[in-house]
């Protein structure tokens, strides 16, 4: 029979929340590569405006993890929890910055036109999302097992990374005229490298959650 | 005299949620101050903690609130009490009747040597229920309302004595709760307890505190911090009389207080 129910629902409220900051920084990456491919000034300031309310519900996270060992004393699993949402927290607030980093190229860029058909970085966009979707389901179910499996898959991104990166360098050693435009693709791609990398860092939290050790997985490549 | 039930509405309150308060509360016994002008607001539905080192009045402060000082030869209180804004000092009060709407539980658990369901039915009775009916019926509300039903249906009629600690302090507060008070005074509830019969009497407090107002005195400081909404801090000036330092949310005085002396408390630097 649980006996710290008030506790442990406190606490279980503030997983939700960290799923519902997750899916808003995964909605606003999904959001700037749409924005980037369509050319869509208004989404890009939409995405910049939104970010606000990550920022202020990472705040209001912390707060209240501030609150619970500071009231409730908790202990082993309770205490680790506590302390991977004061990261997980920070790691998808810097998520939600990646894809503003995007917008702000994407209100660069203008009405530039387009150097090439996009391919790979709405593929690293999509990766990563998904990976930072199943970290969170993870994070919940404590699968520290799924978590290994999700920080390997960044090596994906990091390899279209690298195939963003190569694909670009021939544009500009050809006409060295696409050279603005190359370099803002690369930044782009650079962002959702590292929001990527991000998601490896929340699979790191799960493992020491169920674990309680802290050990880097999958470390990338960049 | 009874109380006057105009006077003293059952749901009357004041200044919005204040069920009690106090207003410039000096306390003595004999030549001895042992509270020194207290002021606070007590929020009704709500658990509020009284903390502080040996000695600084957290218990008398609690005591005031049923007039259990009134038992001390030479007590005298100074200054307003006010239960839903009706002074518990003004001679008219009935303090049978106030102690049945203010109800108290002790640091001991301490059950009457009577079965369990005479100790539950102890208060209705005194209180003029005689229909067997009725007193089953608030036996079993009051056992449920205090989360110890399920362990003792098959055994009522049982010594309470025979239950464990823990067992005898949720049996007290299910005695307290069978008068339907509206304030539940607590001094050290836990203290006899081990952690874990501690931490169901804490669930329990949370859980009535939807439909009481529960005003709790420890020195463990931890507990306060978990279980409490609102948290008082007291401490003695040179001349051992105990004075309010800092009255505020739990969430904040844990976290953030005002006052260094709070600060310097609950770290740890003295006390």
């Amino acid at each position: 029979m649980e006996i710290r129910t008030t506790f442990h629902k406190k606490l279980r409220e503030i997983q939700d929340d960290i799923l519902i900051m997750g899916s808003m920084a995964g909605k606003a990456i999904t959001s700037s590569v749409r924005a980037l491919q369509e050319r869509d000034l208004n989404l890009a300031h939409k995405i910049i405006a939104d970010d606000q309310t990550i920022n202020v519900k990472r705040f209001e996270i912390e707060e209240r993890c501030i609150q619970l060992i500071a009231t409730q004393q908790p202990m082993a699993s309770d205490l680790r929890i506590i302390i991977a949402i004061l990261n997980i927290t920070t790691e998808i607030e810097r998520i939600g910055d990646y894809a503003v980093g995007i917008a702000r190229i994407v209100i660069m860029i203008g009405d530039e036109p387009p150097l090439k058909p996009l391919v790979d970085i709405p593929r690293m966009a999509e990766q990563t999302v998904d990976m930072l979707r199943r970290s969170l389901d993870a994070f919940i179910q404590r699968d520290g097992e799924a978590v290994k499996k999700i920080a390997v898959e960044d090596d994906l991104v990091d390899n279209l990374y690298d195939q963003v990166f190569r694909e670009l360098l021939v544009f500009m050693a050809e006409d060295p005229r696409t050279i603005t435009r190359a370099t803002r693709l690369i930044w782009t791609a650079h962002n959702l490298e590292r929001a990527a990398d991000r998601v490896t860092n929340i699979c790191e939290r799960v493992v020491f959650i169920v674990t309680g050790k802290m050990q880097e997985i999958g470390a990338s490549k960049y | 005299m009874k109380m006057n039930s105009e006077l003293l509405n059952r749901n009357a309150t004041i200044n919005n949620n204040v069920k009690l308060s106090t207003k410039g509360v000096n306390l003595y016994y004999g030549s001895f101050q042992a509270l020194r002008n207290i002021t606070l607001d007590i929020p009704q539905c709500a658990i509020t903690a009284i903390i502080g080192p040996s000695g600084c009045g957290k218990s008398s402060l609690l005591r005031i609130f049923n007039r259990m000082n009134d038992l001390i030869a030479g007590g005298r209180v100074e200054g307003r009490v006010e239960l839903a804004g009706v002074n518990v000092y003004d001679r008219y009060i009935d303090v049978v009747e106030l102690r049945k709407r203010v109800g108290m539980v002790f640091q001991k658990p301490n059950p009457f040597p009577m079965s369990v369901f005479e100790n539950v039915a102890f208060g209705p009775k005194r209180h003029g229920i005689g229909n067997r009916a009725e007193l089953e019926e608030t036996v079993e509300k009051s056992l449920r309302q205090a989360a110890l039903w399920d362990e003792v249906k098959d055994k009522l009629q049982q010594s309470g004595l025979a239950l464990s600690g823990g067992q005898q302090q949720r049996l007290c507060i299910a005695r307290v709760l069978a008068v339907e008070p509206e304030v539940i005074l607590m001094d050290e509830p836990c203290s006899a307890l081990d952690p874990v019969a501690t931490l169901r009497i804490e669930e329990l407090m949370r859980s009535l505190a939807k439909n009481y107002t529960i005003v709790i005195v420890t020195h463990n400081m931890q507990q306060a911090a978990r279980v409490s909404d609102m948290a008082a801090f007291l401490m003695m000036e040179e001349d051992r009389a105990g004075v309010l330092v800092e009255y505020g949310p739990t969430s904040e005085l844990f976290t953030n207080p005002k006052d260094k002396r709070t600060e310097d408390y609950i770290t740890g630097r003295f006390g």
